[in-house]
């Protein structure tokens, strides 16, 4: 079986949000919509303090909570792990939202452009009805992934089987692959360093690692 | 709302082109155009293996579709209707066709020509202003060619260069090792000390995914700077020192390593061998020289007396105080002194005392670092030098120093940044980690040869065993008493140089402020030039003091700009032309080899920017344009004659190939580049695979191998028996007493200040004391009044990108912290009253600004910090935004400006919570 | 514990509120007045009332959606969304209470009371599945929903009581209860709340209405409830603050707690692991089941 997986090593990434706008290419994203983002955050008081970048956006978990309270089955899995949204189920309740721990979900209640309510004209060509009035997120590039596939290429190795966010990364930090290869790219990466999954208490079981060499700050919130 | 009708077979492409938005570029991408719309940028792939981060591009290349499409871009060329010219005046814009917009300019220009080339002040009457660092020459098509056809041109009138650039290492870094900007040999270097230097902020694609790399092979990174940057972020260590007290730190570094360790713990041979350290220093400050030959002399071990520096077979003292029989001395305008029996320090024994009393215990008071600190680091450094260890690279046999020391802007610019500088460069150069494998290197050269993209070529053999370099001549011979553009670069700031790029380096500060009559008091006001032509920069926004800038601006009797929206800049002008941007224009350009930061490759080649899709609305292409005034202003076949020299990057003609241009016609962007590609392709190939126009714009690129070995200059300087100019700045001290005599015997005083920094060592200065001295002399406040330092930091999303009006960037960056507001330390807000959003005020000695605090532990308690560049009132959707920027804050004076002509991209400020009692 | 950016959700605003306030308030009244009328069947009045109450929060939910015609869609996924079971019993209450007080049907109402019931505790189950925000997800969240539900039905019991001057002590007993156990599961859910670390502005919007929440909204409508008993005296005018109060103020928790103290999960880093992970297959390898 496969199960596809990302993975973002925090020991290299420097937030400089190539990923973020990829992904924003990639899927023709409207304003203030991001799939995919890293956040900067910072913990410590001054002079001691940790600065650190961290992609993040829907972590396609084995045990979605989303999943389970999507009213419409719109929100499903597939047997490689990622998670899904049928546009055309969706009521867009907003369930999901509230039900994701890692604040991955939008929705867009009526066309808005990035000048305006007049599209560029490539917002005009890539403009996609479907995706008014309902969740959306991350896909792992699912369209991708499934067409490189088709083609015989390797998700996470063949750029035109992997993600836009994995393709795009500067710092060599996102990876992509199938984690139940155990020679794949991300399982060697996994073997070979310390990582956490966000919010593991939760139960979720994320498809997103981090590669990360510290532990993590105690008592630390920041808005 | 309207969408296009759904295809049933879309016509997809992709097509390859790059980006050069900032220096760190070209970097190739390719473009999914879809039925003729630009869609999507991707990296290209085919560089995988190839390219050091694998093809990838940053994110500033993505806000171009977005760039190509926005509805905020001029439609048409226009013309100003008011001829009142004031922030507050309405141009009266109306639109115009190209014809109308071309012949005004080309009138002007004409004009202007009739009038004489330069004006009775013997400056330009054309000049030419752009930003980016420069590189949007090479977003000009042929434009550069008919700039070089017209004749003199004036580039003094600069956008933030000098302030906002690495200008005292530009300066020394191409004298000592052919360094315009330097860089670790990050592939292999194990241990950097970084003041300030924001690399994975600054250094591109490339040098992100080189320290990325680093990093996970364990290299350590020791980051001093007074705010956590993206770079701190990521370093092994973040030491918060107080603003402007790097080269404290860095004297007491360089006194750790020569005063705390044996010279036999440091790289003896290389010290012996590469350097100057065992060059004699006379009385009057000059070398001591050989009464015959000239040459200096170092003192000889083996034969127990002093030698001219090249006499074979000798052990020269490296330290060390020495009687010397028989010598000369010859200081400026050949001013000489013969001595017998004369007692002299050798070059790195006067450097010893320099950093005597530089303890870490005396730094520490300074820069609120501890002394442990600053012996621990030094000492590690120092074990990770490796010395004695060589690495073979075809064939060839280098040292092997992994260790470096950078330096980041309004470090190595300004007032102290000759101290930093040379104090880092020492710091290589006590463990031989010049120029060699693991060290630190040079990147491009632009002061020492017009050969940007190949820095060893210019390494010649020079006078007293050093590399040659070409200063301003400042003889009383030669000395240019009058100057030829508005910054006196060729007068005052000799280490400049007089190559093609040397202008650049003079000190625009001085230019704009002679236009205003607020420096160089002897000298006559300068007349604005008669043309001004601006293209991708903003100077109203992007340079220092600019309420100021944009009054004087207003003073300017004909401006073009070549506009891509109204910005603050352009709001001045008299015609705008909207010329063909990133995706929508050809080029060609040379990739890969040595480049600027960190973009060294293990190949080099050629690669063609080309229209993706049609220029939107009526742009236009610059060749287009350079071609239409190079014919109305008569000038078409000293254009073409320069576009066959090498105006578009290549001689057309060179050995075994001839593709030079017919020069009596016009000849078409295509007809150009054809030439060029073709041009390109055969030097590259030695005639085996000759290119044309079509075939890269089918492959996009082609390269060869680059060797490694030309990353350092190490093998040339031995080959060629050279020495790094280092520790002693014999050169310099006598460039710097000849131009004090110049300009005195002009009866020029004004320019003291700066003549003082003419020091062979360099006499550490406290930087904040005299900060406060000139806010108080220059402002009429009280100094204690301004207790926080004010910063800029870098935004990779926004550096040069001319991007400010792109939604999609806006979007991105806001997730990197402090682009909506001005940074300050969580604590000293609370002990302020100032909550995380609240407005606050924030003054300088010469205006005020607003904007939102965002509290932050990453910084120390008296620094404020302000990322980017903004401020915009005209500039459309920025303007919007309602953000601040350093830059109106920021002084311009005299006082303000270094020896070199640099100043720094900062001010002392207070702060006020908008609304509190 | 460390949390970065736990921004409030905006997605569910006041109309979702809408329908944990009046849904909740309707459900329980419904559930009241099958207990109040048993063995008999309510006036139709009151059964229209509760009804509306449950019609009238649906309705605001449907004006939430994005895509509100296609609201038959939220009945596909009852195997485990409270979502699709919060629908399916309103679908069924709303035809069984109807025909139930039409026709003065005592077994169709009795039926309607307990779908009352299983509507508000569908609420309650929504709220604690959403496991991206902490004020909603923990197990105190169950009771205090349920309890809060049960006081404003049982109050607007009252309220009719006395309106058509009818008054039954057994209500006011029940109310009395009712509101300490309220008054008690709020002050658990905001000590589990406090424990379990939740954001801190989730914390502070539920301290800055603790006061308004225990003393107007349960000591005082309990002191007045227990006056009334005390003195054997159901004196109209105190039942009736007593309830208003109650209602009132189970609205307001409510709105509060889903909008303002709605803080979102945030990011956090996590305790760093070594070695090839323990993978855990995708639930949807293995058939869909019921999962209460």
């Amino acid at each position: 079986m496969t199960r596809y997986v990302m993975i973002a090593d925090l020991n290299r990434c420097v937030g400089c949000q190539t990923c973020t706008a990829a992904c924003k290419h990639t899927n023709a994203t409207a304003p203030g919509v991001m799939w995919r983002k890293v956040i900067d955050v910072e913990w410590g008081e001054y002079p001691d303090v940790e600065r650190l970048f961290m992609p993040v956006g829907c972590q396609h978990c084995s045990d979605p909570p989303c999943m389970h309270v999507c009213p419409s089955t719109a929100t499903g899995q597939r047997e490689d792990g990622i998670v899904t949204i049928d546009y055309d189920l969706c009521i867009g309740c907003s369930y999901c939202v509230v039900a994701c721990p890692y604040q991955a979900r939008y929705k867009v209640d009526k066309p808005h452009f990035a000048y305006g309510d007049t599209p560029t004209e490539t917002e005009a060509k890539r403009y996609d009805e479907k995706r008014i009035g309902v969740a959306q997120k991350c896909t792992f590039c699912s369209d991708r992934v499934d067409a490189g596939v088709e083609k015989g290429l390797t998700p996470g190795v063949d750029p035109d089987a992997s993600p836009g966010c994995v393709n795009a990364c500067i710092a060599d930090a996102l990876h992509f692959g199938d984690i139940e290869d155990e020679n794949s790219n991300v399982s060697e990466l996994l073997a070979e360093n310390s990582w956490f999954q966000m919010h593991e208490e939760l139960g979720t079981e994320t498809g997103f690692y981090y590669l990360w060499d510290q532990e993590p700050p105690e008592e630390t919130e920041s808005e | 709302m309207q969408t296009k009708p759904k295809e049933t077979c879309p016509d997809i492409k992709k097509v390859s082109t790059y980006c050069y938005q900032c220096v760190n570029g070209p970097d190739l991408l390719t473009v999914e155009v879809i039925d003729g719309v630009a869609t999507k940028v991707e990296p290209n792939f085919d560089l995988k293996g190839e390219h050091p981060a694998d093809g990838k591009i940053c994110v500033k290349p993505f806000g171009l579709v977005q760039k190509l499409y926005n509805p905020h871009r001029l439609k048409k060329p226009m013309k100003r209707t008011n001829p009142k010219k004031g922030r507050n005046e309405d141009p009266g814009w109306v639109e115009i066709e190209w014809n109308e917009a071309l012949d005004i300019v080309a009138e002007k220009m004409n004009a202007a020509r009739a009038k004489g080339i330069q004006d009775e002040n013997g400056n330009p009457r054309l000049a030419f202003t752009t930003g980016g660092a420069a590189t949007p020459f090479k977003y000009m098509g042929s434009f550069p060619a008919l700039l070089f056809a017209w004749g003199p041109f004036d580039q003094s009138l600069g956008a933030g260069g000098t302030v906002k650039c690495y200008h005292a290492e530009h300066m020394f870094g191409e004298l000592w090792h052919r360094a315009f900007t330097i860089l670790p040999d990050t592939p292999r270097c194990e241990y950097i000390i970084s003041f300030g230097n924001n690399i994975d902020a600054s250094g591109g694609v490339t040098g992100v995914r080189r320290h990325a790399d680093a990093r996970k092979r364990g290299m350590k990174r020791i980051q001093f700077e007074p705010h956590l940057s993206i770079t701190g972020a990521n370093a092994t260590e973040w030491v918060p020192i107080k603003t402007k007290t790097d080269s404290a730190v860095l004297f007491s570094m360089v006194h750790v390593l020569l005063h705390e360790h044996s010279i036999d713990e440091l790289d003896y041979e290389f010290l012996r061998d590469r350097t100057a350290s065992a060059y004699l220093v006379g009385p009057n400050g000059f070398y001591l020289r050989d009464p015959e030959s000239k040459k200096p002399l170092l003192w000889d071990n083996k034969s127990n007396k002093a030698v001219p520096y090249d006499t074979p077979d000798t052990d020269p003292a490296i330290v060390g105080n020495f009687t010397v029989t028989n010598a000369v001395e010859i200081g400026a305008d050949d001013e000489n002194w013969v001595y017998e029996n004369i007692q002299a320090d050798t070059g790195l024994e006067k450097a010893k005392q320099l950093v005597a009393e530089r303890t870490p215990e005396w730094a520490s008071e300074i820069s609120d670092v501890p002394a442990e600190t600053i012996r621990r680091v030094t000492n590690e450094y120092l074990s990770h030098a490796h010395i004695g260890e060589t690495e073979t690279i075809d064939g060839r046999e280098i040292p092997f120093r992994p260790v470096a020391t950078v330096l980041g802007k309004s470090v190595n610019n300004g007032w102290g940044g000759y101290e930093c500088v040379w104090a880092h460069t020492m710091m290589q150069v006590l463990v031989g980690a010049l120029e060699v494998s693991g060290g630190m290197l040079g990147s491009t050269t632009h002061l020492a040869g017009d050969t940007d993209w190949d820095r060893t070529l210019t390494v010649d053999i020079g006078e007293d065993g050093f590399m040659s370099h070409t200063f301003t001549p400042t003889s009383k011979e030669e000395w240019n008493d009058a100057p030829i553009n508005r910054h006196a670069q060729d007068c005052l700031t000799p280490m400049a140089g007089k190559n093609m790029g040397a202008q650049l380096f003079g000190s625009t500060t001085l230019a704009w402020l002679r236009l205003q009559e607020r420096a160089a008091e002897s000298w006559k006001k300068p007349n604005p030039p008669d043309v001004w032509f601006v293209y991708k920069c903003n100077p109203a926004i992007s340079f220092s003091e600019t309420d100021k800038m944009n009054d004087i601006m207003a003073t300017f009797p004909f401006i073009a700009a070549f506009a891509y929206t109204f910005d603050e800049t352009n709001h001045y002008a008299d015609v705008l032309m909207p010329e063909a941007t990133d995706l929508e224009s050809d080029q060609v350009l040379r990739i890969g080899g040595g480049h600027y930061f960190e973009n060294h490759w293990e190949s080099e080649g050629w690669a063609l920017r080309q229209a993706v899709v049609p220029p939107q609305n009526d742009a236009k292409d610059f060749s287009w344009i350079a071609n239409e005034l190079a014919r109305r202003t008569g000038l078409l076949e000293a254009y073409n004659s320069v576009i066959n020299g090498a105006g578009c990057g290549i001689p057309l003609q060179g050995e075994g190939y001839d593709y030079s241009l017919d020069i009596t016609k016009e000849n078409s962007q295509e007809e150009i580049w054809d030439a060029v590609c073709k041009a390109a392709t055969h030097d590259l190939t030695e005639g085996k695979e000759v290119h044309g126009l079509d075939w890269f714009r089918e492959h996009g690129y082609k390269t060869r191998p680059y060797s490694r070995l030309n990353w350092y200059l190490h093998p040339l300087i031995e080959d060629k028996k050279l020495r790094y100019e280092l520790p002693y700045q014999e050169r310099y001290f006598r460039m710097g007493k000849e131009l004090a005599n110049r300009l005195h015997e002009t009866g020029v005083h004004w320019w003291d200040r700066q003549l003082a920094e003419y020091q062979p060592l360099p006499i550490w200065h406290d930087l904040n004391k005299l900060w406060d001295e000139l806010i108080e002399k220059n402002h009429n406040v009280k100094a204690a009044d301004y207790p926080y330092w004010l910063l800029t930091g870098r935004s990779m999303q926004y550096a040069w990108g001319a991007n400010v009006g792109i939604q999609m960037m806006k979007e991105v960056a806001d997730n990197v912290f402090g682009h909506d507001g001005i940074i300050m330390n969580a604590g000293k807000a609370e002990e302020l009253g100032i909550n995380d959003g609240d407005e606050i005020e924030v003054t300088s000695p010469i205006a005020s600004t607003r904007g939102i605090a965002r509290l932050r532990q990453g910084v120390r308690p008296d620094t404020i910090v302000m990322i980017a560049q903004f401020g915009q009132w005209k500039t459309p959707f920025a303007k919007d935004l309602k953000r601040t920027g350093v830059n109106k804050l920021v002084p311009m004076n005299q006082d303000y400006i270094d020896g070199g002509g640099s100043s720094i991209d900062g001010t002392k400020v207070y702060i006020t919570r908008v609304g509190a009692a | 514990m460390n949390r970065f950016f736990a921004i409030r959700q905006t997605c569910w605003d006041w109309r979702a509120a809408g329908n944990f306030m009046f849904g909740g308030t309707g459900s329980a009244l419904m559930l009241m007045i099958a207990i109040a009328s048993y063995p008999d069947t309510p006036s139709l009045p009151l059964g229209l009332v509760a009804l509306a109450f449950i019609g009238l929060g649906l309705f605001m939910v449907w004006l939430e959606i994005g895509k509100p015609w296609r609201f038959l869609h939220v009945y596909f996924h009852p195997q485990t969304s409270w979502m699709t079971r919060e629908a399916s019993v309103a679908a069924l209450l709303f035809p069984i209470a109807f025909v139930g007080v039409i026709f003065k049907i005592p077994l169709l109402i009795t039926l309607a009371g307990l779908l009352g019931l299983l509507f508000l505790y569908c609420q309650a189950r929504i709220l604690l599945a959403s496991k991206g925000i902490p004020s909603w997800r923990e197990s105190t969240t169950l009771p205090l929903i349920i309890s809060t539900g049960l006081v404003e039905g049982t109050s607007l019991l009252l309220l009719s009581y006395i309106f058509s001057d009818s008054i039954q002590g057994w209500a006011i007993y029940l109310l009395l209860v009712l509101l300490a156990v309220r008054g008690q599961s709020w002050i658990k859910y905001r000590q589990q709340l406090t424990t379990a670390k939740a954001p801190k502005q989730t914390l502070s919007v539920l301290n800055s209405i603790n006061t308004l929440v225990l003393w107007p909204g349960n000591i005082l409508p309990f002191i007045l409830v227990g006056t009334c008993l005390l003195l054997s005296n159901f004196t109209n005018i105190f039942i009736t603050i007593a309830s208003v109060l109650a209602i009132l103020s189970g609205w307001h928790m409510k709105f509060t707690i889903i909008t303002r103290a709605a803080q979102q999960q945030g990011y956090s880093v996590g305790k760093l692991k070594r070695g090839r992970p323990v993978i855990k297959p995708p639930v949807k390898r293995k058939p869909e089941r019921f999962v209460l």
